[in-house]
């Protein structure tokens, strides 16, 4: 529970990106994992490792609900998707993370 | 946490392995996943599988870090964490086994002296709210009397005016009773006291009453009050005693009650009968009684002291012949029980809870020592994703369970270790003490336990877990030894100044103890038995029978074949009696009670000092004919002779005792004799003088008997002589002058012992650990050492290099140690005979002792470095 300072950093960016892909529906881990690098162009990429904790660690927190159901290659898969503290959290983690990189491009741009 | 994440925990935790198997099979979802996808892009299936499992990376890790994310790490990983803990600590017995033992001796250790403390000082008296209960007594500060006894007037007085108390009581210590016509004449110690002093202690009696007021006065006091005890064992439980009268030293009295099993007061007293006095038999100068009293609610002991203090005054202003200068002390009656323990007490509490912290730094040393070795086990655990915290809960498991198990030896032991220590003290242990386990005791234990096992626990966990997993894994298990080293050698110094702070503090101990004992208390104890006998005052009322019979008596024992001389005396040398009386010096001013000095009379038979080794150095002895009618004589010792007479021969002069007023006859000087210890060992208390016994016929006295060979040999000759004279006597306090001299001082043996015991102790661990430091230096650094042997130092200079540092750490250990204990041994000053707390010499032997002894710790490893093969060190990689 205790991670080093870094990890904390990296595991909030993952865990805000989880939450705003489950925004738009319900996902298993694996199109997560695909969606992520397809979607950054490939810069980002998440392995399994780092992605599973990361699920689970938001279901533990109540951010996330996951069901087992058929998934289209018609195997059973477990899909996640955001309740409603998960929405709310995924406002606020957004907010706070436009205002970020708002501040740090301003850094950039004017510094 | 609320409901539903205890619900979510609580099902990781029950079903633990239907979680674990969602894990796998959303992990194997993906794979397969991948899998799929790969072929799809023209892999063959092996290849497919391959590189999915590749990019998968670490499955066990994922895993691993999975679960901790569903929360259930806090139960679970616990259980395991117990589980995994104790299946190390047996693979490793050797070191488990070592780490017990030194837990065990330092909880052990504590928990036994803990016990006797506990037992001693913070057990409450067995009387109901004994808080409560205060003992009084009078002072004569302006001498420098902080307690003497009480007079009966006085005690009357402070009963009538005071309003601090719910009543005060007055009692002699026990004295003894010859119990007859219940079977064999037996002697039973009963105590006389107020018929008010049941109530003050508020406890009632099992059978019939306790005394009324009218019991309390002269002539209608024939009654007397039972023990449990005594009940039982010579009236066979009786359950119709009361009413029965039986024979207490030639008079019968009625029993009235008996008291309930296990009362006790005052110390030894098995009966008890009215104390019966006026203030005509028992006058403002006769100090003898004892007081005790019960505290009002809401009055505190100030207080009390205070209104006491301003009736003192009164008293003084109203009696000024008889009363100048005295004052009342007021005192708790537990403090007043267990004072004379109090300093030793804590002092070994003290001592123990060193010998505790440097187990703690041992166990400590030896579980980083094993840390190291464990280096890979830890790395590859962290590799494995488990957290640092994790690693470090496991290692404080670890410690935890050592400390529990250690613990739980360490009770064992203190049981054992208190009865060792119980049987220490010599005399028949005073009822108050209760050393009997309680909740104080195993809570003390549980707490040090934990402590312990947190202490030693914390440095190694949180040194082990900082590992950097790449050098670790790399160095192949050789661990970052410099760091760990450095913490050791920190240890090492701990453990050493430590046990130089308690060798001192032993040093000191045992040096005052051989001087104590070394001590000319003035009578030569080898060879000398001393048996009590006392007769019954209603058998001998005369004078002329008391002084028949103990002449008839010490001539029978004087003609037994190997009885060299006999005599007896009043009061035994250190016997725990005396009879102190004021002194007026022909020629010199007259003083009042209040301030002329007091002085030890010994009442003894002819033939004492020759008898007890006391040296005779003017004048004569007693002989048959200082009997009645002719001129009083007394002998006095040589202190008071010198401070009256420092110029010229006491011989002739005339003292007389008691008050002034009451104009006792004149006694002529025949002798002086030497200076004897009759109190403590450790210090002239009065002064004294000896009195003919044909000239005061008191009814008890002590024979003493000078033999050719072993005192105890005669013992039942003796008892067969006095069997002969009066069949109904009873002999008692049969002992060895030795042993009476050596009782006196069983306190400063007890403490010098044990210091010696737990210093001893202390050391050997200090060694184990220093020792433990330098092999663990020459291990890891056997390569260096190769190196540097590849390039020219002899074997001299790696041998130095070792014992070098070595004997830095000793060093360091040492100076701060004697800064430790100049600082502590200062608190022992009270214990200390004749020994300075800084006693320089016992400061530097102990040092070059402890250095020595730690040189020896260096020497092995040393040696084993100085034998180092280069060739082979530097392959052994």
């Amino acid at each position: 529970m205790t991670k080093q300072q870094s990890d904390l950093f990296k595991q909030g960016t993952l865990e805000l990106l989880i939450l705003r892909l489950l925004s738009s529906g319900t996902l298993n881990g694996w199109d997560i994992m695909q969606r992520i690098q397809l979607i950054s162009g490939e810069v980002l990429t998440v392995t399994p490792g780092a992605l599973y904790p990361a699920l689970h660690r938001l279901e533990a927190r109540g951010l996330i609900s996951a069901v087992w159901r058929q998934s289209d290659n018609n195997r059973k898969a477990k899909f996640y998707g955001l309740t409603v503290r998960g929405r709310k959290q995924l406002d606020t983690q957004r907010k706070q993370w436009e205002q970020f990189s708002d501040a740090i491009a301003l850094v950039l741009r004017d510094a | 946490m609320n409901l539903s994440d205890l619900l979510r925990r609580w099902r990781a935790l029950t079903h633990k392995s239907e979680m674990d198997q969602e894990l796998d099979d959303e992990l194997r979802f993906h794979l397969e996943r991948d899998i799929e996808e790969n072929i799809k892009h023209g892999m063959t299936p092996e290849d497919a599988r391959y590189a999915a499992l590749k990019s998968f990376g670490g499955v066990e890790q994922s895993k691993e870090e999975s679960r901790s994310a569903r929360g259930v790490g806090l139960i679970e990983n616990m259980l395991r964490d117990v589980t995994y803990s104790s299946r190390v600590l047996l693979k490793n017995y050797a070191f488990t086994l070592v780490v017990l033992l030194t837990l065990a001796l330092g909880i052990g250790a504590n928990t036994a002296i803990f016990s006797f403390a506990n037992g001693i000082m913070l057990r409450p008296l067995p009387y109901p709210r004994s808080d409560r209960l205060v003992v009084l007594d009078e002072t004569a500060l302006k001498r420098g009397v902080n307690s003497m006894s009480v007079s009966y007037p006085n005690f009357l007085d402070w009963r009538e005016q005071n309003k601090s108390f719910e009543d005060i009581g007055a009692y002699f210590d026990s004295s003894r009773f010859a119990l007859t016509g219940a079977g064999e004449p037996v002697e039973i110690r009963g105590a006389r006291i107020t018929y008010n002093i049941f109530d003050i202690l508020r406890v009632a009696p099992q059978l019939g009453r306790t005394f009324t007021a009218d019991e309390d006065r002269p002539d209608e006091d024939a009654v007397v009050i039972l023990g449990y005890d005594l009940w039982q064992r010579n009236f066979g439980g009786n359950p119709n005693i009361i009413g029965q009268k039986i024979t207490l030293s030639n008079r019968a009295r009625t029993v009235v009650g008996v008291m309930p099993r296990g009362f006790r007061f005052p110390e030894i007293a098995e009966l008890w009968i009215p104390l019966a006095l006026t203030p005509q038999l028992f006058t403002r100068t006769d100090h003898g009684l004892n007081s005790i009293a019960r505290l009002r609610d809401g009055v505190s002991l100030a207080e009390a002291q205070a209104e006491m203090n301003t009736i003192a005054a009164r008293i003084e202003q109203q009696n000024p012949v008889t009363n100048e200068g005295l004052g009342v002390g007021v005192m708790g009656l537990h403090d007043n029980l267990a004072g004379d323990y109090h300093d030793g007490l804590l002092i070994l509490l003290g001592v123990v809870g060193c010998v505790l912290l440097v187990a703690c730094v041992n166990v400590a040393n030896l579980m980083l020592a094993r840390a190291s070795a464990r280096q890979k086990e830890f790395a590859l655990r962290a590799a494995l994703g488990a957290s640092r915290w994790r690693i470090i809960r496991q290692l404080l498991f670890e410690s935890l369970l050592l400390a529990v198990a250690g613990g739980a030896l360490g009770f064992l032991l203190s049981l054992w270790a208190l009865r060792v220590l119980i049987k220490a003290i010599p005399f028949q242990l005073p009822f108050w003490m209760n050393f009997n386990l309680d909740l104080r005791v195993l809570g003390f234990t549980v707490g040090i336990t934990v402590l312990t096992g947190l202490i030693f626990g914390a440095v190694p966990a949180l040194q082990t877990s900082r590992v950097d997993l790449n050098d670790t894994l790399k160095e192949g298990g050789r661990g970052s030894g410099t760091v760990r080293a450095r913490a050791r050698s920190l240890l090492v110094v701990t453990e050493i100044a430590m046990s130089m702070i308690l060798l001192v503090g032993a040093g000191l101990m045992i040096q005052s103890f051989l001087r104590l004992r070394r001590v000319n208390i003035g009578v030569d104890p080898k060879n000398v038995l001393t048996a009590s006998v006392s007769l019954p005052p209603a058998k001998y009322k005369e004078n002329e029978p008391r002084i028949a019979f103990y002449k008839q008596l010490l001539e029978r024992v004087r003609s037994l074949p190997g009885v060299e001389s006999a005599s007896a005396t009043a009061t035994l040398p250190l016997g725990g009696g005396g009879w102190g009386r004021s002194v007026t010096v022909e020629g010199f001013p007259v003083l009042p009670v209040g301030q002329a000095p007091v002085i030890q009379h010994t009442v003894v038979t002819p033939d004492y000092f020759r008898t007890m080794g006391i040296t005779l150095l003017a004048g004569r002895d007693f002989n048959d004919a200082d009997a009645k009618g002719s001129p009083d004589v007394t002998i006095i010792d040589e202190r008071l002779a010198r401070e009256y007479w420092p110029n010229e021969s006491p011989i002739g002069k005339r003292i007389r005792f008691g008050p002034p007023e009451d104009n006792e006859p004149w006694h002529t000087i025949i002798g002086v004799v030497g200076t004897v210890r009759h109190q403590r060992v450790e210090a002239d208390t009065r002064k004294s003088v000896y009195l003919p016994y044909q000239k005061m016929p008191v009814n008890g006295l002590a024979l003493v008997a000078r033999t050719s060979s072993n005192p105890k040999d005669f013992v039942a000759a003796i008892r067969r002589e006095v069997a002969q004279l009066d069949p109904d006597l009873p002999v008692s306090r049969v002992n060895t002058m030795e042993d009476v001299v050596s009782e006196a001082i069983w306190q400063p043996r007890l403490y010098a012992t044990l210091f010696g015991v737990f210093a001893g102790g202390a050391l050997i661990l200090a060694l184990i650990g220093i020792y433990g430091v330098m092999a663990f230096l020459v291990q890891t650094r056997t390569h260096e050492i190769g190196v540097r042997m590849a390039l020219g130092a002899s074997a001299r200079d790696v041998f130095k290099l070792i014992v070098g540092r070595g004997m830095k750490l000793t060093l360091v250990g040492i100076v701060i140690g004697v800064g430790g204990a100049i600082a502590l041994t200062r608190l022992m000053h009270g214990l200390l005979f004749n020994t300075s707390a800084t006693d320089p010499l016992t400061f530097v032997l102990i040092s070059v002792l402890l250095s020595l002894a730690a040189f020896l710790a260096c020497y092995l490893p040393a040696r084993r470095a100085a034998k180092v093969d280069p060739l082979i060190a530097l392959r052994y990689e």
